[in-house]
């Protein structure tokens, strides 16, 4: 059991309704996993749950050896966890610096040397420091999202499908830094729509449909399987 | 004209730092706080008490500040968990009676203990010259307060960490959780931040005029709305909303009266708070 | 079927007319206890108009004290200045007490105000009202306030005529509220306490069942307080203050239960009782209040009617795990 963080047989409810059944979900350190799925199928649900924004009814989250469900998100971040949701959640109306030192809340002192990191990987985030975040465009929005979790010196990233409502342009320019991140150790958990960039960053991919783990294995044997073809990449 | 500007602006300040810790609150967490007269009095009663008691006039201001504030953290922890476990509609509406009925322990508690008592911290300089107009120097005394009461307040939330924790916390809830800020923690320091500066309203009222145990209603109205009309979120409203309706009212009582005058004040505010309920200055800056 | 099922509810309110009416004979002639029973159906009345406001229609109206006190003012004061009697200036101050619910609320809804705001523009407006009578001191004596004793209006100063005449109003209040219930009104209030937003989509006229619910409460508040300002042989502003009036009410629908139909009466039997109680504290009687309020808000609100439903479901899921 090396898996670095790992879900174990959870199921998650929104009111009485199960919304994720008897999930179980590892990421080893420095892994890339994308979870795809349809819409509904519980992906945000899953990432919420090991963020610490929703809690579990039944099962375990453990991270490094610590149990995070139970947690608030608060912890989870501190624990090294940094969660990039679908909706963004940055403050509207501060820059785009604010948004960046907040993000760095966890651990003040790194400030600098995480925002010079931040910048490297998005320059144009740079650029705007004193724009108000409320008023830039979706992708510069993404960017600064993820720029802002990147803050707090994670060990893994979580993101929610990044890749929504953005221009191709800006997505391949966003998967690109994902790898360089990757490749500098960052352990990332992807949930994605656009299924090929997803198994393209990826190592293994997990299919999640109506709350149920329905397929795992490596992104690359998933890529060839004519199921997945024919479901998500709309090829016949 | 000009002694009836200054006693206007004089006046508005401490509206304003009546109404900040108001503004403060609801912007944090949807709870209203009808209780916040009261715990200006309970700043200005603490503060007397002590001075009654021997104590230095600066250090018994201190004390009594930080009373109400501690006060303000004891109602944080008890009275409001429920209301901050609930959310919406229902959060404003538990929030609303429970700081009602909260004002009506404190109000009941005071005016049995110390019925119809005035209370005026007295300043040894009675009027100073300001420019060729006589300005008493308790009007200069609060002003300065209040002024540098906004100061300290708005350099906190501009400039420090955790003054923009606050201001996120307030935008976005959720991405406030994500970057590892504490809402509820965060908002119990509001809380005691609102109680310290509503009892900083009633050190002030105390040393300007006089502090009645019984104002405690009267205090909450006014704080509300010019919180409402400032912009329920905006600290910089409170303070025009303050010192305009404040300059009002110090124009209307030399015309019409004391009374009508703040009749006058009344309506002009609810008017404004129906015509444009988002307030003068709609968003914190 | 339909008259049987109309009846029942009338049988349950001529019960309680009944029992209320003799209740006077309980007193053993002591003064003291009719005046308090006389406070008690005026306490009843507000409510039940503050369940048409709050209860049903869940506007926050702060103002009930100054709304009652504005209605006596203007019944009082046009008695006083034409020589009119009280019967007749009574209708105005009840119009006054009716149209400004309707306006407030009428605004409220139009621009869309929530509870808050409605909740200060109604302090502000009490405030405005005490500042008022202080302000207009030649008509209105200010806080030394007027005698209306020789006014007018006997059957309200004796007793026990006052007592029944209370009793007519309450019995009046509580038909109206009925009708009101049975009404496509009623109706609506039902859909709208559920949900207000799904109560607009389904095609109900939420502004105009806000507003006639507030009028008609506004209404039947101004009535309460015309009717008190003749009992009581003298108003000032605090007969009419927030703690006199607004949170007595609150509380009394609160022990009662919030949009029930036997709240108002059950929750003012049970809020004339604590009064009683409370009488030898004198100024603590607020802090009590204070912390009935509290105590009610959080655990009880569905109030004392829902006491046995909850007492049995209680007692039925014990008898299930023992058995």
């Amino acid at each position: 059991m090396s898996a670095v963080l790992r879900t174990e047989g959870i199921e998650v409810r929104y009111g009485e309704t199960s919304v994720l059944r008897d999930v179980t979900v590892e990421v080893e350190r420095g892994e890339a996993v994308s979870v795809i799925g349809p819409n509904g199928a519980g992906k945000t649900t899953l990432l919420k749950t090991i963020a610490g924004v929703l809690r579990p009814r039944h099962g375990r989250v453990v991270y490094d050896g610590v149990r995070l469900d139970g947690r608030p998100a608060h912890r989870v971040v501190r624990l090294g966890i940094a969660y990039v949701p679908a909706e963004k959640e940055l403050f509207p109306q501060m820059t785009v610096l604010e948004n960046l030192q907040l993000g760095a809340y966890v651990n003040p002192t790194a400030t600098d040397e995480h925002l010079a990191f931040v910048f490297g990987l998005f320059p144009r985030l740079r650029e705007r420091t004193g724009q108000l975040a409320g008023t830039m465009s979706g992708g510069e929005q993404q960017m600064l999202a993820i720029g802002r979790a990147m803050m707090a010196g994670p060990k893994v990233l979580m993101l929610d499908e990044p890749s929504t409502g953005l221009a191709p342009k800006l997505v391949a320019e966003m998967y690109e830094q994902l790898s360089r991140l990757k490749a500098a150790g960052l352990t990332i958990l992807l949930a994605e729509q656009q299924v090929p960039l997803a198994l393209a960053l990826t190592d293994r991919t997990y299919v999640l449909e109506n709350g149920a783990i329905r397929l795992a294995g490596p992104s690359r044997d998933l890529l060839g399987d004519p199921e997945i073809k024919r479901a998500y990449l709309g090829l016949a | 004209m000009i002694p009836i500007l200054i006693d206007g602006v004089v006046q508005g300040l401490q509206l304003s730092l009546l109404a900040v810790g108001i503004t403060l609150i609801y912007g944090l967490g949807g709870v209203l706080n009808l209780a916040h007269g009261q715990l200006a009095i309970v700043g200005g009663v603490a503060t007397a008490l002590l001075i009654g008691g021997g104590v230095n006039v600066v250090a018994a201001c201190v004390l009594g500040v930080l009373g109400a504030g501690l006060f303000a953290l004891v109602v944080d922890r008890s009275l409001l968990v429920p209301a901050y476990r609930a959310h919406g509609e229902e959060r404003l509406l538990l929030g609303l009676v429970l700081t009602l009925g909260l004002s009506l322990l404190i109000d009941g508690y005071l005016n049995y203990q110390f019925p119809n008592t005035a209370l005026t911290l007295r300043l040894p300089v009675p009027s100073v010259n300001l420019g060729g107009f006589r300005v008493r120097s308790a009007s200069i005394g609060t002003s300065l307060i209040a002024i540098l009461a906004f100061l300290v307040l708005l350099g906190f939330l501009r400039r420090t960490l955790v003054g923009k924790a606050v201001r996120s916390i307030i935008q976005n809830e959720v991405g406030a959780e994500l970057c590892g800020i504490d809402a509820t923690r965060t908002r119990t320091l509001i809380l005691v931040l609102s109680g310290m500066l509503a009892g900083l309203a009633g050190v002030a009222q105390g040393l300007f005029s006089s502090l009645g145990t019984e104002m405690g209603v009267e205090f909450t109205i006014l704080g509300l709305i010019v919180a409402v009309v400032g912009g329920v979120r905006s600290i910089n409203g409170t303070l025009a909303a303050g010192v305009l309706l404040g300059i009002v009212n110090a124009f209307a009582s030399y015309y019409v009266g004391t009374y009508l005058a703040f009749i006058i004040l009344l309506l002009a505010a609810m008017i404004t708070i129906l015509v444009r309920p988002s307030g003068l200055l709609a968003y914190w800056t | 079927m339909s008259a049987r099922r109309s009846r029942a509810p009338l049988a349950s309110l001529g019960a309680v007319a009944l029992v209320l009416a003799l209740l006077p004979l309980a007193t053993g002639g002591s003064a003291h206890y009719l005046r308090l029973l006389t406070l008690m159906l005026a306490h009843m009345a507000y409510a039940v108009a503050f369940n048409l406001i709050f209860g049903h229609t869940k506007q926050l109206f702060l103002c009930l004290g100054a709304l009652a006190g504005g209605s006596a003012y203007v019944s009082v004061v046009l008695a006083r200045e034409l020589h009119l009697s009280p019967w007749l200036t009574m209708p105005a101050g009840i119009l006054v007490a009716g149209a400004l619910g309707a306006l407030f609320s009428y605004v409220s809804v139009r621009r869309g105000l929530g509870t808050i705001f409605v909740g200060i523009v109604t302090l502000a407006f009490s405030l405005i009202f005490q500042n008022v009578i202080l302000g207009l001191r030649d008509l209105t004596n200010g806080e030394t306030g007027i005698v209306t004793r020789d006014l007018g209006a006997s059957v309200l100063q004796r007793a026990p005529s006052s007592y029944y005449a209370f009793l007519l109003l309450l019995v009046g209040a509580l038909l109206l509220y009925d009708a009101l219930m049975r009404s496509r009104l009623g109706a609506a209030f039902r859909a709208l306490s559920d949900d207000e937003l799904t109560a607009e989509l389904a095609g109900i006229d939420v502004a105009r069942c806000k507003v006639v619910a507030a009028g008609v409460g506004s209404a039947l508040v101004g009535a309460v307080g015309a009717l008190y300002a003749y009992y009581s042989g003298l108003i000032n502003p605090s007969v009419y203050s927030l703690v006199a009036v607004d949170i007595a009410v609150l509380i009394t629908l609160l022990l009662g239960g919030l949009g029930t139909r036997l709240g108002p009466v059950l929750g003012g039997a049970a809020f004339a009782i604590i009064e009683e109680l409370v009488r030898p504290f004198g100024q603590l009687n607020v802090l009590v209040y204070g912390a009935l309020l509290i105590v009610l808000f959080v655990a009880f609100r569905d109030g004392l009617v829902a006491v046995p439903g909850r007492a049995a479901a209680a007692l039925l899921a014990l008898r299930r795990a023992g058995g």
